[in-house]
């Protein structure tokens, strides 16, 4: 048996994170005890409508989100119990709505920081009602065996240690959370656990006072003995020891009260909870109430290192006397455990998964990203530049200061080719439409194809395959190339030509040929074939995409990383262009009439439709 | 719970029409000269000069001038702003009219569980303590306040006559509309003074107690609590509790000067039994500190050095019970950096750590705070088997 909470128990929640991460941690319990789950549904009107994923064990439950209480109740009229998570300014108002929905009859408040006079009213409107309302300032309530509500009990591996899968025989009151769960660890290693436990919190004025919960521990007949932890300030322990005096009690109270060291500290300092202060004339004081508790027949201990021993000293007495019964220890290993992780379960080799992707160039699992292998950082160090990188993510390997200088002349060159191009004309459209940067260099770059910038994965690819299949025999390849291709990709250009040659293809070959020592059989095969195309057709000479592509199959680069290149180099145009237009605050394009030629039939009535 | 100083509460009484003396809050001496050619009654009248701080016993300091003229009240101002009492400065003093009255009266509110009581006396001033059975009380239950004829009727008890006794009634009506709706804890009148030939009343001297909770519903408190242990804050509690205002959960720190025993001890109630254990045993407390609700790492960190720094401290209770949902690794990686960079700074030389906790990943927490052994600290550290507060008494029997 139990107070408050019981199998019975079910809750909504009213509150956003917080609320959630609470009902993770009841969920585990539920687990554990093997019940249904205690938390029906959430309240909290910026997520309404959401499902919240909650795992009890290996199952996954979805918990919705309401926008108000009513129809979480409407739709759950089994809820009894609700759970308040909200801040202080709000949270009144919640725990008011709560305490006058008919279905629920318990209200517990995890906030701090309720102003006095709201906590003073909601208790006279519980009273009004009939209804229990529990904290402010509550980690919440455990019933050992048979319900959680909060985080009470921590983690779960503690409900474990302090037996909190089956009823004891004590129950545990106390202002402060944390030492809730101080003392259920208490009562399960000097007695035999917990029945329920109550944090009430440590405001000035709780909701529940220790005599209401006495009386109900005292009703409950499995119950034996009552810890109760309080502290300082207020009256709720000098009314307890009244109640135990009052008249012959079933149940033993063993109390510890903090706040002794008040006597010799200054005056008016602060403890941690709103409630703890001494008032006039000692009323109040710790020392106050321990001796109003020990007149009262309860087992007071000097400090709190004393409690153990009256725990275990009434234990011992409850068995001597028979009220308990020793019962066989529950064999922890029969317990359910949490279900682990993936990541936990595999890091302990235990289970096999197909990975869904595989990556052969980069890792940033550790501190930092590593590059092939390398350290981001450290290539940085060390004086390596942009050109490494590409290489390393492209290519994985480090290239050689001569390889990385080509490679940064090849973006360098290819960078941009004025606002006329395919390209670039189409981030400019685009950025005059008011389009964000990368949507408009996205639109430049599905410019990106065979007629534009696209050659050069190709003019690289055939070259390759020229050089292996038809060395020696230009004829040979261009009759092929004919039968199977087409023209040859990376020969030929709309307005250059032989007498007007494209510069930047003269400096790339002349810097290959005449300052690094690289072999070119591709470079070298492409020039022949362009001596060969040039003496049919003026125009047919290597372009720059033909060039590059030689290069790059030279330099050893994959095949599918040429065009890459271009589209590298050309971003860095085509954020160019938006931020130009950008900067100008260019106006939306459209074209004017007379650059169209409008070869559309003439007007015509529109038929009937049939 | 939080105090507030004479000057705002003077500003709420005058907001709820509960009479008070003519005053002026000054920084600058100066001031008051020329507060003075605007003020006849700065002219006129006898004057008191009171330091505007949180500093218990300013009578015996000198720190509370009275029956001056304007000359002499400047002249006072002038010695008060700027002197320095231990750690705390005065740096404003409020200036009021000296009412010259006939009787003083007793009134005070104070919040209990079912609404507020109120009390009442003839015997005001000094003479208070003497005369407490004088004192006439009526509970005020929540939200049912009582009528004026009500109240005048308690001041008939308590022995006022005639047009006094309903004047007292109708100044505690509106007390208690004060009370409410300031979210008031306490309100101490003493004294309520009268000058008979005019029926002036006065509220000469005011302690006044607000729930800082309620802030966010008063758009015009202007003003921050003040301390209430009888002496400002320093500035590692004012930065503390800068913090404190910014981060989930909490961080508390109040110094407590000449002890030899640190506490860095969590949550509201277990911080309350390690400072009992040690006042038990007979040691000393260099200060008193809390963490909860799993404050940021960083916070934590800022604690710690705090703590780190306090002069002549022995030892350091890193003590708490089994916590609910305060991460016990995350925290502690903030003690331990605390840790490191105070000893990096050359503090905690000769001082020993004791550490006892549990809770949410106790076990990584505990092994890494361990570690510093090997760093060179001296360092004892326990998980949940040890009693919470054992390690305060090995502590002081080492």
């Amino acid at each position: 048996m139990s107070i408050l909470a019981n199998k019975d128990t079910r809750a909504v929640i009213i509150g956003g994170v917080a609320g959630v991460n609470a009902a993770k941690r009841m969920a585990q319990f539920d687990f554990l005890v093997n019940r249904p789950l205690t938390v029906q549904a959430f309240v909290y009107p910026p997520e309404a409508g959401q499902q919240k994923e909650i795992f009890r064990g290996g199952e996954l439950k979805n918990v919705t989100v309401y926008d108000s209480l009513a129809p979480a109740l409407e739709e759950h009229p089994e809820i009894n119990t609700a759970l308040i998570y909200l801040g202080a300014s709000r949270a009144a108002q919640a725990a008011k709505e709560a305490l006058e929905s008919p279905n629920i009859q318990l209200v517990s408040m995890i906030t701090e920081g309720v102003p006095e006079k709201d906590a003073k009213r909601l208790k006279k409107l519980a009273q009004k009602h009939g209804k229990m309302l529990n904290g402010p300032s509550s980690i919440g309530i455990m019933s050992a065996g048979e319900c959680r509500l909060g985080v009470i009990g921590g983690e779960f591996k503690n409900l474990k240690l302090c037996n909190l899968y089956r009823p004891g025989s004590f129950g545990v009151l106390t202002k402060s959370g944390g030492l809730s769960n101080e003392a259920m660890w208490l009562c399960a290693q000097n007695g035999n656990g917990i029945t329920s436990a109550v944090a009430i919190g440590g405001d000035a004025y709780p909701g529940t006072d220790f005599v209401t919960y006495l009386e109900m521990f005292e009703q409950d007949p499995d119950t034996k003995a009552v810890v109760m932890i309080g502290e300082v300030g207020g009256s709720l322990e000098e009314e307890a020891a009244e109640w135990l005096a009052a008249q012959p009690r079933r149940i033993k109270l063993i109390a510890a009260i903090g706040g002794t060291c008040q006597e010799v500290l200054p005056q008016g300092m602060k403890f941690g909870h709103a409630g703890a202060k001494e008032g006039k004339k000692g009323a109040g004081s710790a020392r106050s109430k321990m001796n109003a508790l020990r007149d009262a027949g309860a087992y007071v201990p000097d400090t709190f290192g004393g409690l153990s021993k009256e725990i275990k000293k009434v234990y011992e007495e409850l068995i001597a006397a028979g009220d308990i019964k020793p019962e066989a220890e529950i064999d922890e290993a029969v317990l359910p455990e949490l279900p682990p992780r993936v990541q936990e379960v595999m890091k302990q080799g235990e289970v096999v998964v197909e990975p869904l992707i595989r990556t052969t160039i980069s890792d940033d699992r550790g501190e930092e990203p590593r590059y092939a292998g390398y350290a981001a950082s450290e290539l940085c160090s060390k004086g390596y530049g942009i050109e490494d990188v590409i290489s390393l993510l492209w290519n994985k390997k480090l290239p050689t200061r001569e390889e990385s200088e080509i490679i940064k002349r090849i973006i360098m060159i290819s960078a941009d080719h004025g606002p006329a191009v395919s390209g670039a004309f189409g981030s400019i459209i685009a950025a005059c439409a008011g389009i964000d940067m990368p949507q408009a260099v996205s639109a430049g770059m599905t410019m990106i194809g065979p007629r534009f910038g696209g050659a050069v994965t190709n003019a690289g690819k055939y070259f390759k395959m020229a050089v292996n299949d038809y060395p020696n025999d230009i004829p040979g390849f261009l009759a092929w190339m004919k039968k199977n291709v087409g023209p040859v990709p990376g020969i030929g250009h709309r307005v250059k030509s032989l007498k007007n040659p494209d510069q930047r293809v003269k400096y790339l070959v002349s810097y290959i040929k005449n300052e690094t020592s690289l072999h070119t059989p591709c470079l070298d095969y492409a020039l022949e074939v362009e001596k060969v195309t040039t003496a049919k057709k003026d125009n047919l000479i290597l372009n720059v995409d033909g060039t590059i592509g030689c290069i790059l199959m030279d330099l050893d680069y994959p095949v599918h990383s040429l065009n890459g290149f271009f589209v590298l180099a050309r971003t860095i145009g085509m954020i160019g262009h938006w931020i130009d237009q950008n900067n100008q605050n260019s106006r939306l394009i459209r074209l004017y009439d007379y650059l169209i030629n409008y070869a559309v039939k003439p007007e015509q009535p529109v038929p009937d439709k049939k | 719970m939080a105090k507030i100083l004479e000057g705002p509460a003077m500003k709420l009484f005058n907001k709820w029409g509960i009479p008070v003396p003519n005053y002026v809050v000054i920084m600058d001496p100066d001031r008051l000269a020329q507060l003075g050619e605007a003020n006849k009654w700065l002219r006129e009248s006898k004057l008191v000069v009171k330091a505007h701080e949180a500093i218990g016993g300013r009578f015996k300091l000198g720190l509370v001038k009275i029956g001056l003229n304007l000359e002499e009240a400047i002249e006072a101002s002038r010695q008060m702003i700027g002197a320095k009492i231990g750690t705390a400065e005065v740096g404003q003093v409020i200036v009021a009219e000296m009412l010259e009255h006939d009787a003083e009266f007793y009134v005070s509110i104070i919040g209990n569980r079912d609404g507020a009581e109120l009390l009442i006396s003839k015997h005001g001033g000094v003479d208070i303590e003497d005369n407490w059975d004088s004192v006439r009380r009526i509970q005020i239950p929540l939200d049912e306040n009582p009528t004026i004829e009500q109240l005048t009727e308690l001041a008939l008890n308590a022995g006022f006559e005639g047009e006094i006794a309903e004047r007292v009634g109708k100044i505690c009506s509106r007390l208690i509309l004060c009370f409410d709706n300031e979210d008031a804890q306490s309100i101490e009148i003493n004294p309520l003074v009268i000058r008979k030939s005019d029926m002036r009343f006065a509220a000469l001297d005011a302690v006044m107690n607000v729930d800082w909770d309620a802030r966010f519903r008063h758009a015009d408190w202007d003003f921050k609590p003040v301390s209430e242990i009888g002496r400002p804050f320093t500035e590692a509690e004012q930065q503390i509790m800068d913090i404190d205002s910014r981060i989930k959960g909490s961080v508390k720190f109040v110094e407590v000067p000449g002890g030899e025993v640190a506490l860095l001890t969590a949550g509201g109630g277990a911080s309350v039994f390690y400072a009992d254990a040690v006042v038990a045993r007979g040691g000393t407390i260099a200060n008193y500190a809390e963490y909860s609700g799993d404050p940021a790492d960083w916070a934590v960190e800022a604690l710690t050095e705090t703590i780190c720094r306090l002069p002549n401290i022995k030892h350091i209770i890193v003590g708490g019970a089994i916590a609910n949902f305060t991460d016990v690794k995350a925290t502690f990686s903030g003690i331990i950096n605390g840790f490191r960079e105070s000893k990096s700074k050359g503090y905690l030389e000769g001082v020993k750590i004791w550490v006892r906790r549990g809770g949410p990943n106790e076990a990584q927490g505990l092994a890494a705070i361990r570690k510093l052994q090997e760093e060179g600290f001296d360092i004892h550290v326990y998980d949940r088997s040890m009693p919470m507060t054992d390690i305060v008494d090995m502590a002081l029997k080492s």
